[in-house]
C-alpha cells in the first residue's frame, strides 16, 4: 500500500535542517501503523511526505504501487481528495460549516451525488458517535468531538489510507481513548489502512506495528 | 461545474455564518461608492442635458433655417412668410418664427453728462407674439415688459448688457446700469443711429446677451421686407426624429442651410467635454474606492483564515475552488452594494429631484439626474469587474501559500 524508498527531507534555511536522513519501509494494505519517537525526531515530516502534503528532497513515495513523489501540486491535491484522508492535531474543522457539512465537503468537491454523500456523512457521524450532533457547529463541540468529526471527514471519500498526526495530543484521557478505539475499530471492521503519529507509548496496544524514528532515521520497527 | 458549486457553497456558508456587522459595513460602503458614482455622473450629465434643454427652449429652438450659402452667399432668406407657412404644413412642426440679426453698438449716458458708455453686440429683430410660441425667453424677464409686435422705439436688453445686476462681470463692457424707461442710443453697423427706450431687461443666465427690437424696426433699419436672417422651428420630437424633420424642411427649401440644435452649440460643446471628464474621474475614483475596500476586506479575511485555507488544501480542496469562493463572496458584496446603490439613485434620489426640483438657474435650469443606458452599463460592469478582481487578487495571494506554512507557519 505504502512504500517509502530512502526518503530524505532537508528544510532549506540559513542553516538547513535535515529532518529525514533516509527512511525506507513498507506498509501493507489494512495495517494500523504508529510512528513514534521523541519530539523533533521527524515524525510529522515523514507523515507529510507520505501524505503528499510535502515533497521529499530525495527518495520516492509509492502509494498503491504508483510513484507519486513528483506529481504536480494540482495532481497531489486531487490525489489527496480521492485516495487519502488526513486528521490533524486540532482545530481542523471549517468553522462556518456544521458537523455534517464539514464531513461531506470533500465528497461534494469530488462531485458525488448530494443525496449519497449526505447519507454517508450521516452514517459516518453516527459511526463516530455523533449521530445526534449533525447540525452542530465546531464551537459547539468539544475537542474530542471535533476530532471525531475530523475522522469522519477523513473517511468520507473512502480513502485507501488515513493519516493522523498526533490526533489525541490535545485531548483529555477519556476523549483520547475514544478516538484511538475508533481508529482501531475502523482498522478492524473496515480494514482501513491507518498511519498515525503519536508520542504516547501506551498507544502501542492499538496498532499492528510501530515505526520508531530517531533523529531523522528509523531506529527500529516493532511488531 | 462541481468546482463552482463547491466554491459557491463555501462562499454561501462564509457569508451566512460570517460576521454580520462586517458584512453590513462592507455592503454599506459599496452602496455609497456606487451611489456616489451614479449620482455625480448623473448630476453632471443632468447639468449638460439641462443646459442643452435651456439653450433649446430659450435660444436655438429645435431646428434653424439659415440663408443660402451656395452657390452665392445670401444675407437673408426671402419670402419668409410663404416659406414659414410651407414649413408649418409639415406634420409635427409646431411653430416657426423668424429673426433678423443685426450688429451695432449701444450707448447710454447714465448721468446725463455727455459721458456715454458703449457696448457692441448682436441685435435681434423678433416678432414678439410669434416668438413666444417657439422660445420661452419671456420667462427670463427681470424688469419691465416684453416687446409687442408694433413697437418701433423700444428695446429689450439683457442684464449683462444693461449692467449693474451683479450677474456676469463683463469687465466694464456694460452700459453701467441702464434700466427700464432709460434711453439708449443704437448705432447700427450700416451707420444708422436710433434712440430707443428700454422696455424690459431679461436675465442673462445662459450667457446669451442679445439685444431685442421688433422685426418692424429691424426692417426699417435694414430697408428690407418679408425677409429673415434665420427661421427657428419648433417640432414635436415624440413624433419623428429631428433628422426626419430636417430632411423634410430641406426638401422644401433646398438652397437654405438647415441645422438642428445640437450643431448650434459650438460655444458650449467644450463644457460638455469638461463635464464628461469630471464624470469619468469621479467614476474611476468610486470604482477604486470600492475595489480597495473589497480588496482589504477579502485580504484580511483570507489572512485570518490562512490555517483553514491550508487545511482545506490538505484535505484535497483545489486552490481554484478556494479562490473562487472568495470571488463569489466579493461578487456578492459588490452586487448587494450595487443593488442598494441603484435603488438609492434610481428609486429615491432621481424621483425625489423630479418631484421637488432644485433650481440651479431660476426659471431656466433645474438640478436633475440624467443617465444613458450605455453609461449605466459601463458603470455597472466596471463595478462588477472591480469586485471580481478585488476578490480574486488577495484570495490568490493567500491561497497560493504552501500547506505547511499556512497551517503551522
Ligand atoms: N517547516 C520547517 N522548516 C524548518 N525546519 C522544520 C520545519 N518543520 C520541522 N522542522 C524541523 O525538522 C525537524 C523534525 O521536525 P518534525 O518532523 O516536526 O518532528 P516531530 O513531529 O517528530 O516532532 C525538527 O528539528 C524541526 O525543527
Ligand atoms: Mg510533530
Amino acid at each position: 500500500m505504502i512504500k517509502a524508498e530512502n526518503i530524505k527531507k532537508t528544510y532549506p534555511g540559513k542553516v538547513p535542517t535535515p529532518a529525514l536522513k533516509g527512511v525506507s519501509f513498507d506498509i501493507a494494505d489494512g495495517e494500523f501503523i504508529a510512528i513514534m519517537g521523541r519530539s523533533g525526531s521527524g515524525k510529522s515530516t515523514l507523515l507529510h511526505q507520505l501524505s503528499l502534503i510535502d515533497t521529499p528532497t530525495e527518495g520516492k513515495v509509492f502509494l498503491n504501487k504508483r510513484d507519486v513523489t513528483h506529481l504536480t501540486d494540482v495532481q497531489k491535491t486531487e490525489f489527496r481528495l480521492e485516495h487519502l484522508g488526513y486528521v490533524f492535531q486540532e482545530y481542523a474543522l471549517i468553522v462556518e460549516f456544521n458537523a455534517l457539512e464539514n464531513v461531506y465537503l470533500p465528497a461534494m468537491a469530488l462531485g458525488k451525488d448530494p443525496r449519497v454523500y449526505t447519507k454517508r456523512a450521516t452514517e459516518l457521524l453516527t459511526l463516530v458517535g455523533l449521530g445526534e450532533r449533525l447540525d452542530h457547529y465546531p464551537h459547539e463541540l468539544s475537542g474530542g468531538e471535533q476530532q471525531r468529526v475530523a475522522i469522519a471527514r477523513a473517511l468520507i471519500n473512502e480513502p485507501e489510507i488515513v493519516f493522523a498526526d498526533e490526533p489525541t495530543a490535545n485531548l483529555d484521557t477519556a476523549s483520547a481513548k475514544t478516538v484511538l478505539e475508533l481508529f482501531a475499530k475502523l482498522n478492524k471492521d473496515l480494514k482501513q489502512t491507518i498511519v498515525m503519529v503519536t508520542h504516547e507509548e501506551d498507544d502501542k496496544k492499538y496498532v499492528d506495528r510501530v515505526i520508531w524514528l530517531e533523529d531523522g532515521l528509523i531506529d527500529k520497527i516493532e511488531k | 461545474m462541481q468546482d463552482l458549486s463547491t466554491a459557491f457553497f463555501i462562499a454561501y456558508k462564509s457569508i451566512t455564518r460570517g460576521n454580520k456587522s462586517m458584512l453590513a459595513l462592507m455592503i454599506f460602503i459599496l452602496s455609497l461608492s456606487f451611489l456616489n458614482m451614479m449620482f455625480v455622473s448623473g448630476v453632471l450629465a443632468g447639468i449638460w442635458q439641462g443646459e442643452l434643454g435651456a439653450m433649446r427652449s430659450f435660444v436655438t429652438a429645435d431646428i434653424n433655417v439659415n440663408p443660402q450659402q451656395k452657390p452665392q452667399v445670401k444675407q437673408f432668406i426671402q419670402n419668409q412668410n410663404q416659406l414659414r407657412a410651407q414649413i408649418e404644413t409639415i406634420s409635427g412642426v409646431e411653430a416657426t418664427v423668424r429673426h433678423y440679426q443685426l450688429a451695432g453698438s449701444l450707448s447710454y449716458d447714465k448721468d446725463k453728462n455727455g459721458q456715454y458708455r458703449s457696448v457692441s453686440g448682436v441685435i435681434l429683430g423678433i416678432d414678439p407674439t410669434q416668438e413666444s410660441k417657439v422660445l420661452a425667453a419671456d420667462k427670463l424677464l427681470l424688469a419691465g415688459a416684453r416687446l409687442t409686435d408694433t413697437d418701433t422705439d423700444q428695446i429689450v436688453l439683457s442684464s449683462a448688457v444693461a449692467g449693474g445686476y451683479g450677474s456676469i462681470e463683463r469687465g466694464g463692457s456694460d452700459l453701467g446700469g441702464a434700466r427700464a424707461g432709460d434711453k439708449v442710443l443704437v448705432t447700427y453697423s450700416n451707420g444708422i443711429q436710433r434712440t430707443y427706450t428700454v422696455k424690459g431687461i431679461y436675465n442673462d443666465v445662459l450667457g446669451i446677451n442679445y439685444t431685442y427690437i421688433t422685426t418692424k424696426e429691424a426692417e426699417s433699419v435694414l430697408s428690407v421686407s418679408d425677409s429673415a436672417s434665420q427661421i427657428l422651428v419648433k417640432v414635436d420630437m415624440s413624433r419623428d426624429s429631428i433628422a426626419d424633420y430636417e430632411g423634410r424642411i430641406q426638401t422644401i427649401a433646398p438652397n437654405l442651410v438647415v441645422r438642428d440644435y445640437t450643431s448650434l452649440l459650438g460655444s458650449i460643446a467644450s463644457f460638455e467635454k469638461a463635464l464628461e471628464l469630471i464624470s469619468i474621474i469621479v467614476s474611476v475614483i468610486s470604482v477604486l474606492v470600492a475595489a480597495v475596500t473589497i480588496f482589504v476586506l477579502i485580504y484580511v479575511n483570507a489572512i485570518n483564515k490562512r490555517r483553514q485555507i491550508g487545511i482545506l488544501k490538505a484535505i484535497g480542496i483545489k486552490q481554484k475552488i478556494i479562490v473562487n469562493a472568495y470571488i463569489f463572496q466579493s461578487l456578492f458584496y459588490t452586487l448587494c452594494g450595487l443593488g442598494i446603490g441603484a435603488i438609492a439613485v434610481f428609486g429615491i434620489l432621481s424621483p425625489l429631484l423630479t418631484a421637488h426640483p432644485i433650481p440651479l438657474i431660476a426659471g431656466a435650469l433645474n438640478l436633475m439626474l440624467s443617465f444613458t443606458s450605455l453609461g449605466i452599463c459601463i458603470s455597472v460592469l466596471s463595478f462588477i469587474a472591480a469586485g471580481y478582481l478585488a476578490g480574486r487578487v488577495p484570495a490568490r495571494l493567500v491561497a497560493r501559500e504552501d500547506i505547511l506554512t499556512a497551517i503551522w507557519g
